[in-house]
C-alpha cells in the first residue's frame, strides 16, 4: 500500500502535532508514503475555484505521474480537492486547465487520480480485520464523541460516489468502536466545526464551537476525535475562547484521527504528541495509562 | 391503517409552554402525513394547527419535521413511517424558526424578510429596440437553478450557522439573490453584491453542503452562493475584514505555495487592530509554551513555489472583469 501524501497546511503550521503522529501511525500499519513537496495548498474553499482548479489539477497530476493515489489527513484538503477532481472529470474543463495552465511545465492532469483521507484509507483499503489485529491497547472505557469535519460527510456526489462507499459517513463510530472505545455520540458530529466564519462572523463561529463541545460532554464524551484540522483549531485553540462567550467551562480534549488510533496501536501519548493542545489532554492520558 | 401521532404543541405568545398531543387514527393505506393531520383536525382536534396549500409536494407550505427528520408532510407516507420508525410518528416544526402556534411558524422572520432584504428583483438595464431581451438558452440554464426554488425552506432548516445566529440571511434568501448575479438582464449586481457582503450575508456562509444536501430541488444552494462569492472576487471584495482575510491567504499561497498561518491570523485582524490582536495573545501564548507554535516563527517557500505563482497570477489576468 502506497500513497502519494498530501500531509496539507495545518499539519504542519497550525496543528504541527498531527503531521508526526500521521507518520507514525502510517508506519507502524505499514502504509508507504511519498510525500509530496512541491505541491500548493488546496486553497480550502477560501481561494476561488479560478485560483484553486488550476493549482489542485497540477498537483493531481504529479500524483498521476508518480502512478498514486492521493493521501489527505485534512477532511478540508480531501473535501476541495474531491471538489476539483469531480470537476476536472469534464474532459472540455480538463482540457482548458492543462492547455492553460499546466503545459507551460510539461503536465498534463489525465482524470486519473484518486484521492482518499486517512479516515477512508484506513477502512477501505487497510481493512477492519487488518485494522482489529493491530490494536495493541483496546481503549476500553474512553467515551469519545466523532467529529467529521464538513467535507468528510458532504457533498454527497463527492463524499459517496456509488453504494460502496455509503459507510463513509460512520466510519468515525465504526474506528470508535474497533479500537474498544466507548462511543458517545451526538447530534452536531456532521455539522460545521465554525473556522471557515471565524473572520466573518467571530461570534457566530466561537458559538459552533461552543455549541458542538458542550453538546458532546452532556453525551459524556471524555474526548473528541476529529480527522480535520482546521476542526481542531477551532474546537482545540478555540474553546477557551467559546468558553469565554458562553461564560461555561467545557474543557474538552480533542483528539487528531491519528493521535486517537496512535494511541490504540500502542503509541504513547507523548510519541503522539499530545501535550501539544491548547485544551490540556490529561484525563485522557491519565485513563489511557490506567489502560497499559 | 391505525396510526398513532405525537404532534409538538404550543400556543401563540411568548410565555407559553410547548408539549406534545397524542392522536390515533384511521387511514388508508397510501395516506400521507397531511391526510393525517386533516383528519386529525376535522375528526378529533379542530384547534391543531398546520399549513398546507398544494398538498402535492409543490408548494412547500407544509414543511415539518417527521420523525427527526425535515420532510414535506403531503408527501411523507404513513405506511412507510409506521413500517421503519418508532410506534407513534413524530411531528414538529422545522429547526431554525420561530413558533407561532402548533406546527404553524413565523415565516416572516424565517425567510420573507431575509429574502426582501438581498433585493430581490431585476434591475432591468434597457432593451433592444424590438423591446425583447434575447438570451442564450446556456445563460438561463444557470438562472434557472436559482429561480426553480419554491421557498420551502428545507436549506435554512438544515443549516449550520442559523441555530447560532438566526439573524444569518441563510441560505434561501441567498440562493434567491444568487440568481440574479448570472441575470444579463440586471444592472444592479455590483449594488446588491454589496448588499450581501454586509454582515449576516453571504461571507457568514461556512459552505458545509448541508443546504444542498437538504434541497430537494438539487438546486445546490451551497454551491450557489459560492459561485456568487468567486464573482464578489471578481467585482473587488468590499467587506473590510474578509478582504484582509482572502487577500492574506491569497498572497501567502502565491507567494511560497501554501499557508502562512501565523501571518493569516496577525493580517485578518489587522496590522493597526490592536484589539482584535489581544484576542488573540492568550492562544498564541499557550501555543507557544506548549509547543504548538514554534519560536522562531519561519515560513518557508515550497519546493517549485514559483510554479505555483506563475500559476496563480495567470489565473488572476484570465479572471473575467
Amino acid at each position: 500500500m502506497k500513497y502519494a501524501f498530501y500531509p496539507g497546511c495545518v499539519s504542519k503550521g497550525g496543528c504541527p502535532e498531527l503531521y508526526p503522529s500521521a507518520v507514525r501511525v502510517a508506519t507502524k500499519l505499514g502504509i508507504e508514503l511519498e510525500e509530496m513537496r512541491d505541491v500548493a495548498c488546496t486553497g480550502a474553499g477560501v481561494l476561488p475555484q479560478y485560483i484553486s482548479d488550476p493549482i489542485n489539477a497540477r498537483t493531481f497530476a504529479k500524483a498521476e505521474r508518480m502512478g498514486l493515489p492521493i493521501m489527505t489527513i485534512c477532511s478540508t484538503c480531501q473535501g476541495v480537492f474531491g471538489q476539483a477532481n469531480l470537476r476536472l472529470q469534464d474532459p472540455e474543463y480538463r482540457a482548458k486547465i492543462n492547455r492553460e495552465y499546466l503545459a507551460e511545465e510539461g503536465l498534463e492532469y489525465k482524470g486519473t487520480t484518486d484521492i482518499k483521507h486517512l479516515l477512508w484509507v484506513v477502512m477501505e483499503d487497510y481493512g477492519v480485520d487488518k485494522l482489529k489485529a493491530m490494536v495493541a491497547r483496546p481503549l476500553t472505557g474512553l467515551k469519545v464523541s466523532p467529529f467529521y469535519g464538513c467535507f468528510l460527510r458532504r457533498p454527497p456526489e463527492v463524499v459517496i460516489p456509488s453504494k460502496e462507499f455509503a459507510g463513509r459517513k460512520t466510519y468515525l463510530e465504526q474506528l470508535i468502536d474497533i479500537v474498544g472505545a466507548e462511543l458517545a455520540d451526538f447530534a452536531g458530529k456532521g455539522k460545521c466545526c465554525g473556522f471557515p466564519v471565524l473572520t466573518a462572523n467571530e461570534e457566530s463561529s466561537l458559538g459552533m464551537t461552543a455549541k458542538h463541545t458542550i453538546e458532546a460532554k452532556s453525551k459524556g464524551a471524555d474526548c473528541m476525535v476529529t480527522p480535520c484540522p482546521l476542526c481542531h483549531l477551532s474546537l482545540d485553540g478555540n474553546q477557551p475562547r467559546a468558553e469565554e462567550q458562553e461564560g461555561k467551562e467545557i474543557n474538552l480534549p480533542i483528539l487528531h484521527l491519528p493521535q486517537f488510533l496512535g494511541l490504540a496501536l500502542g503509541f504513547t501519548p507523548a510519541e503522539m504528541n499530545l501535550k501539544r493542545h491548547i485544551v490540556s489532554t490529561q484525563a485522557v492520558e491519565s485513563k489511557v495509562n490506567m489502560i497499559a | 391503517m391505525q396510526a398513532t401521532f405525537n404532534v409538538y404543541r404550543k400556543e401563540p405568545g411568548p410565555n407559553s409552554k410547548p408539549g406534545r398531543s397524542t392522536y390515533s387514527v384511521e387511514v388508508a393505506a397510501d395516506a400521507t402525513v397531511m391526510d393525517a393531520l386533516l383528519k386529525i383536525r376535522d375528526e378529533q382536534d379542530p384547534a391543531l394547527g398546520f399549513r398546507g396549500s398544494c398538498l402535492r409536494g409543490y408548494c412547500g407550505d407544509c414543511t415539518v419535521r417527521v420523525n427527526g427528520k425535515a420532510a414535506f408532510a403531503c408527501t411523507a407516507k404513513v405506511a412507510a413511517l409506521a413500517k421503519k420508525g418508532p410506534a407513534e410518528i413524530s411531528v414538529e416544526p422545522i429547526r431554525n424558526m420561530p413558533v407561532v402556534k402548533d406546527l404553524i411558524q413565523d415565516w416572516d422572520a424565517f425567510l420573507w424578510n431575509k429574502i426582501d432584504a438581498t433585493k430581490p428583483w431585476l434591475e432591468p438595464n434597457g432593451s433592444t429596440a424590438d423591446g425583447e431581451q434575447r438570451i442564450p438558452d446556456t445563460v438561463m440554464a444557470k438562472v434557472r437553478k436559482a429561480m426553480s426554488c419554491f421557498y420551502c425552506g428545507l436549506c435554512d432548516e438544515g443549516c449550520t450557522v442559523l441555530p447560532v445566529d438566526f439573524n444569518f440571511l441563510g441560505p434561501a434568501a441567498l440562493t434567491k439573490a444568487s440568481r440574479f448575479t448570472w441575470d444579463p438582464r440586471d444592472h444592479a449586481v455590483r449594488e446588491r453584491l454589496q448588499i450581501l457582503e454586509r454582515p449576516k450575508g453571504m461571507w457568514d456562509c461556512v459552505h458545509c453542503f448541508e443546504a444542498s444536501e437538504h434541497c430537494p430541488r438539487e438546486i445546490a444552494p451551497t454551491e450557489r452562493i459560492m459561485e456568487m462569492r468567486d464573482e464578489a472576487f471578481k467585482y473587488g471584495i468590499t467587506n473590510e475584514k474578509v478582504a484582509r482575510h482572502h487577500l492574506s491567504f491569497a498572497a501567502s499561497v502565491k507567494r511560497s505555495g501554501w499557508l502562512d498561518e501565523g501571518r493569516l491570523a496577525i493580517e485578518s485582524e489587522g496590522l493597526t487592530n490592536f484589539k482584535g490582536l489581544m484576542k488573540l495573545l492568550p492562544t498564541a501564548v499557550k501555543a507557544i509554551t506548549r509547543g504548538k507554535a514554534p519560536i522562531p516563527y519561519l515560513h518557508h517557500k515550497r519546493e517549485g513555489s514559483e510554479k505555483i505563482t506563475r500559476i496563480i497570477e495567470k489565473a488572476e489576468a484570465n479572471k473575467e472583469k
